[in-house]
């Protein structure tokens, strides 16, 4: 199954202004498990590859916060999946979108981002 | 001492004033800048007060003035358009108590008195005169630099400060009510965003001229790159992003054809400027900036917003009372700081100016050649609002510093810094200072 799961970065990952719950080993972690990944911001598209080429972690795909459709466009996959921490500019956009929305402190707790037994 | 707001009579509203009754014989000293932040971390020491008092003693220190010189203080009494102290809200006692008080609880927290101020800056020994100058950094200056010229004050500080809460901008105070009063019942009938207007008209001045958005582009990454280099801003000091063309038009609208980053980030700051007499800051620590003129533009338009046509025309006439008043044309500026937040009517200002000669319609066609600091041309040196976030401060600053020769390395290199025009923030409403590295 493909899983692909958009990360929205300030209030969601601990790199965020505020910082959220989800870590950058978390999202380690589902690279790992081959989901494709990626960010979903309002930060610039340069900030944001300038974020996950700092942590070392290689994305699919970096997206100004309106354009979840044109990731759902680009890749096909099983799940799409955003992750952010405002109901306005996260939950809405992804629901309209057509992906499934978590909430960050839902997503630590969600088996996407528990280790495989 | 209770502090008064400037009268009218202290602007220079009209056409036809002639020549400034004070030209070159007042200047701006010392500067002084608090920390930035995105918004408030609930800590005494990083309230909108204490970062007041940090900025306001900079400036003191910058211009080698001893505090029981200064005579004069003008304030900005409001620290935001958006973030309001929420109806409510437990106030913040354990902040309000680590400061001298006054009888407002949240002066200092959500707003600043002179009489706050003065009560915790207890150097200040012989401040005789205060003022308030309403809204911008850009009315405060006027109201300054009239009042060291009047001679009600020779040596005068003179502060804006932004507060910043959690929660999201203008979704808080009265727009939260389910009334409005006065004006403000119609002109926000629609409920939309705060750079609505502008939007309506760059989007009329794009129709008219054979202009897009995307020609924006060079004005906003020139704009960001000079903010990285402003050491006091806040996207310097806290996220030094460039904004390139693709980040840019990948943005999101907020009102179509304005984008996320044409509006300007919140944030928390304070800048803050010594004022004295021509004569008096001869003797202080840096060079001083000479004020050739003070203009403001009090135009109402006639509906819910001003049209295009309105705004040129007020820009047009704003541009006739710089110059006049400060007894130079158009080609003796050798750069422009006017206000860019929202960044789609910093072009209105500049064409008003007819700056390097440009005129209506032909200044995002003058963004597409070389508007840096290094070329012939600079356009918005400080790189504004949209280079260090929401302040209406940064492009006074940079004027100053420019004119010292301490831009450090956002110093024009490309033109001898010699006359300068800042100001804002609207076009149809705001104040406009005319600096200059001599009082001639």
């Amino acid at each position: 199954m493909v899983v692909l799961i958009s990360f929205d970065i300030d209030g969601t990952l601990e790199v965020g202004d505020p910082p959220g719950v989800l870590t950058m080993d978390m999202v380690r972690l589902v690279r790992d498990k081959g989901f494709l990944i990626g960010s979903c911001s309002d930060r610039t598209l340069s900030g944001q590859r300038a974020i996950w080429a700092a942590h070392d972690i290689e994305v699919d795909f970096v997206v100004s916060k309106h354009m979840l459709p044109d990731v759902k466009a680009q890749f096909e996959a099983d799940v799409y999946l955003h992750i952010g921490d405002r109901e306005d500019l996260d939950r809405q956009y992804a629901l309209a979108a057509g992906f499934d929305f978590l909430w960050p402190d839902e997503a630590v707790a969600h088996p996407h981002f528990q280790p495989e037994a | 001492m209770t502090t008064p707001t400037a009268p009218d009579a202290m602007y220079r509203n009209d056409e036809g004033l002639g020549i400034w009754e004070h030209r070159g014989k007042v200047a701006a000293v010392g500067v002084g800048h608090g920390p930035t932040s995105r918004r408030w971390d609930g800590r005494p020491e990083t309230c909108v007060g204490a970062i007041t008092i940090q900025a306001l003693r900079k400036a003191i220190a910058d211009a080698g003035v001893a505090p029981e010189q200064i005579d004069g203080l003008v304030v900005v009494p409001v620290t935001t358009t958006g973030a309001f102290w929420e109806e409510g809200k437990p106030l913040p006692m354990d902040v309000i108590e680590s400061f001298n008080q006054t009888d407002d609880p949240l002066d200092g927290v959500a707003k600043l008195s002179a009489e706050w101020l003065l009560a915790n800056m207890p150097e200040l020994t012989n401040v005789q005169f205060t003022m308030y100058g309403p809204g911008c950094m850009s009315n405060a200056l006027n109201v300054a630099a009239q009042a060291v010229g009047d001679g009600l004050t020779h040596t005068c500080l003179v502060v804006k400060s932004w507060h910043n809460f959690e929660g999201r901008y203008y979704q808080s105070g009265a727009n939260v009510e389910d009334t409005l009063p006065g004006t403000a019942a119609i002109t926000r009938l629609w409920g939309g965003p705060a750079s609505y207007g502008t939007a309506l008209q760059f989007a009329e001045y794009c129709r008219k001229y054979g202009k897009t958005h995307e020609m924006m582009a060079p004005f906003m990454e020139n704009s960001r790159r000079n903010g990285l280099m402003f050491p006091e801003g806040y996207w310097a000091q806290h996220r030094p992003e460039e904004l390139g063309r693709e980040d840019y038009l990948a943005a999101r609208w907020i009102a179509k054809p304005a984008n996320l980053f044409d509006n300007d980030i919140p944030i928390m700051m304070s800048g803050a400027y010594l004022f004295s007499t021509a004569e008096r800051a001869a003797d202080m620590k840096q060079k001083p900036v000479y004020i050739l003129n003070h203009a403001s533009s009090n135009a109402r338009p006639r509906s819910l917003t001003p049209t295009l046509d309105e705004v040129e025309a007020e820009t047009a006439r704003t541009a006739r009372k710089i110059y006049e008043g400060a007894g130079i044309t158009a080609d003796d500026l050798s750069f422009e700081n006017m206000y860019d937040g929202f960044s789609l009517f910093h072009q209105f200002h500049l064409e008003g100016l007819g700056y390097r000669g440009i005129k209506f319609g032909e200044a995002l066609d003058f963004y597409q050649t070389d508007i840096s600091i290094e070329g012939p041309n600079p356009v918005s040196p400080s790189g504004g609002n949209v280079g260090s976030g929401r302040s209406r401060v940064w492009m006074h600053t940079d004027c100053i510093q420019q004119l010292q020769g301490r831009a450090g390395a956002r110093q024009v290199t490309g033109v001898e810094p010699e006359v300068a025009v800042s100001g804002g923030p609207m076009p149809l409403g705001g104040n406009f200072t005319v600096w200059s590295a001599s009082p001639d």
